[in-house]
């Protein structure tokens, strides 16, 4: 099934206001109506929670009201009504755009993707041995970069049973298994993608199921690291990072939000398929990261106090 | 073992209603948020107890829920009561935030016993982070 990834994700909140300058400041674009786009046009959307559109509430903490997912075309679209219409009620919209729960309770949508092709440069390094990889005179080091998130990358949630989870978005729509923590969950993506992860779970007792993260792709750790900064530096809270994960090898920074959930910039995730043999640790502080650093204050170098006077 | 008491903040710090956070560690972290509502002034430890390393704002000083009913973690949504720190919804229920120990004179908070990291020192079982 050609599912490409998370589209778009839907939430419910107490305080729109302070969401919508949380993602703007994160650097999503808003369009003035709670929809805050990555350059590809993936997008988190956050409502007023008593708003009757939206998808009905979990029992939990959990903001997150509705989880769309991208596909390729109308033909896979037909594949997963027809798959998940078997046993599940499937609501259609006036768009296309199919709607329903998964096993564990989630709502879930899959439309047409509404990504646009990004044709954007990587970020650009030197290194003694390859070619330069910026041109002769060009700065790497550039403050006023403007550090947008460019696509919505993976979702992670808590459940409260992964083997139910995983299978079903495995048998039902096709995921792969990249990677896997022994007793928290799989890596999976599905097939129309080809980052090491577009979706991870931890198992939790039931009264924690909900969102744990999102995160979107920035152009390169240099990009992550500036961006991250700048949150710092406007008062956000940064959680975790920035860092080097082991698994996808995407480099991290997490930060709170009032979305209720961790908001995460990645950059450089391995890509993957069919020919890859999926990997199996049991989840540890050494196992979740290569490295891990904390923003301190800025610093300089300098020559010391002058030596004593005689 | 009582410490000596430590300046947190003027009453008038806390806008009414409002939250703040106080007692920075050396890394400029803050270990101590307050609540303020009319007279009353309740004080926790900045430690969520679902993780090991969790402070609960997602701003300087934002520490409670849109409606200001709430002490809220932004890490993962726990909502506690402000009076006395019990998680009512969220993945730490039943659990309790930290309290801490105030001494407010007519104008200032001062805090007893309070320690030298809010976080990163406990020996709580984190649920786990990954991806
Ligand atoms: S760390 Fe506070 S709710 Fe998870």
């Amino acid at each position: 099934m050609r599912i490409i990834g998370p589209d778009e994700l839907v939430f419910g909140v107490d305080n729109v206001g302070a969401c919508g300058s949380f993602l703007a400041d994160y650097g999503l674009i808003g369009d003035g109506n709670g929809r805050f786009a990555a350059l590809d046009n993936t997008a988190i959307t956050v409502r007023d929670k008593q708003e009757p559109s939206l998808p009905a509430p979990m029992k939990t903490a959990s903001m997150l009201r509705q989880t769309i997912w991208g596909v390729e075309d109308q033909a896979t679209l037909d594949q997963i009504e027809a798959e998940l219409s078997r046993d599940r009620p499937v609501a259609k919209s006036a768009d296309g755009t199919l709607a329903c729960r998964d096993d564990s309770g989630f709502e879930i949508a899959f439309r047409v993707t509404r990504r646009t092709k990004l044709d954007l440069p990587a970020e650009l390094i030197n290194s003694p041995g390859a070619k330069p990889g910026r041109g002769t005179n060009v700065v790497g080091a550039n403050e006023d970069a403007e550090a947008r998130p460019r696509s919505l990358s993976h979702i992670v949630y808590f459940v409260p049973d992964m083997d139910k989870m995983a299978n079903f978005y495995i048998e039902r729509l096709g995921f792969v298994i990249t990677d896997k923590f022994t007793n928290t969950g799989p890596f999976l993506r599905p097939q129309a993608n080809d980052d090491h992860h577009v979706l991870f779970m931890i198992q939790t007792p039931e009264y924690m199921q909900g969102i744990e993260h999102l995160a979107f792709h920035m152009q390169g750790p240099t990009e992550l690291m500036l961006a991250g900064s700048r949150m710092v530096k406007k008062g956000y809270e940064s959680f975790w990072g920035p860092g080097r994960h082991k698994f996808g090898s995407n480099w991290f920074w997490y930060f709170n939000s009032p979305l209720g959930t961790h908001v995460e910039y990645d950059a450089d995730m391995d890509k993957h398929d069919g020919d890859w043999v999926e990997r199996e640790t049991p989840m540890t502080k050494d196992a979740a990261q290569m490295f891990l650093f904390e923003n301190v204050e800025k610093w300089a170098p300098g020559g010391g106090p002058p030596p004593a006077q005689k | 073992m009582t410490s000596e008491p430590l300046f947190l903040c003027r009453v008038d710090d806390i806008g009414e209603g409002g939250s703040i956070g106080v007692a920075p560690d050396h890394r400029g972290r803050d270990r101590v948020l307050l609540v303020r509502q009319g007279q009353a002034i309740y004080g926790y430890i900045n430690n969520c107890p679902h993780y090991d390393r969790a402070p609960l704002g997602w701003k300087k000083d934002a520490f409670l829920s849109g409606d200001q009913t709430r002490i809220m973690c932004a890490a993962h949504g726990a909502l506690f009561t402000i009076t006395d720190g019990l998680c009512e919804l969220g993945p730490c229920l039943g659990q309790r935030l930290t309290p801490v120990a105030l001494v407010i004179t007519e104008c200032e908070v001062f805090g007893l016993d309070i320690p030298e990291f809010a976080y990163g020192r406990s020996t709580q079982q984190s649920s786990g982070a990954a991806a």
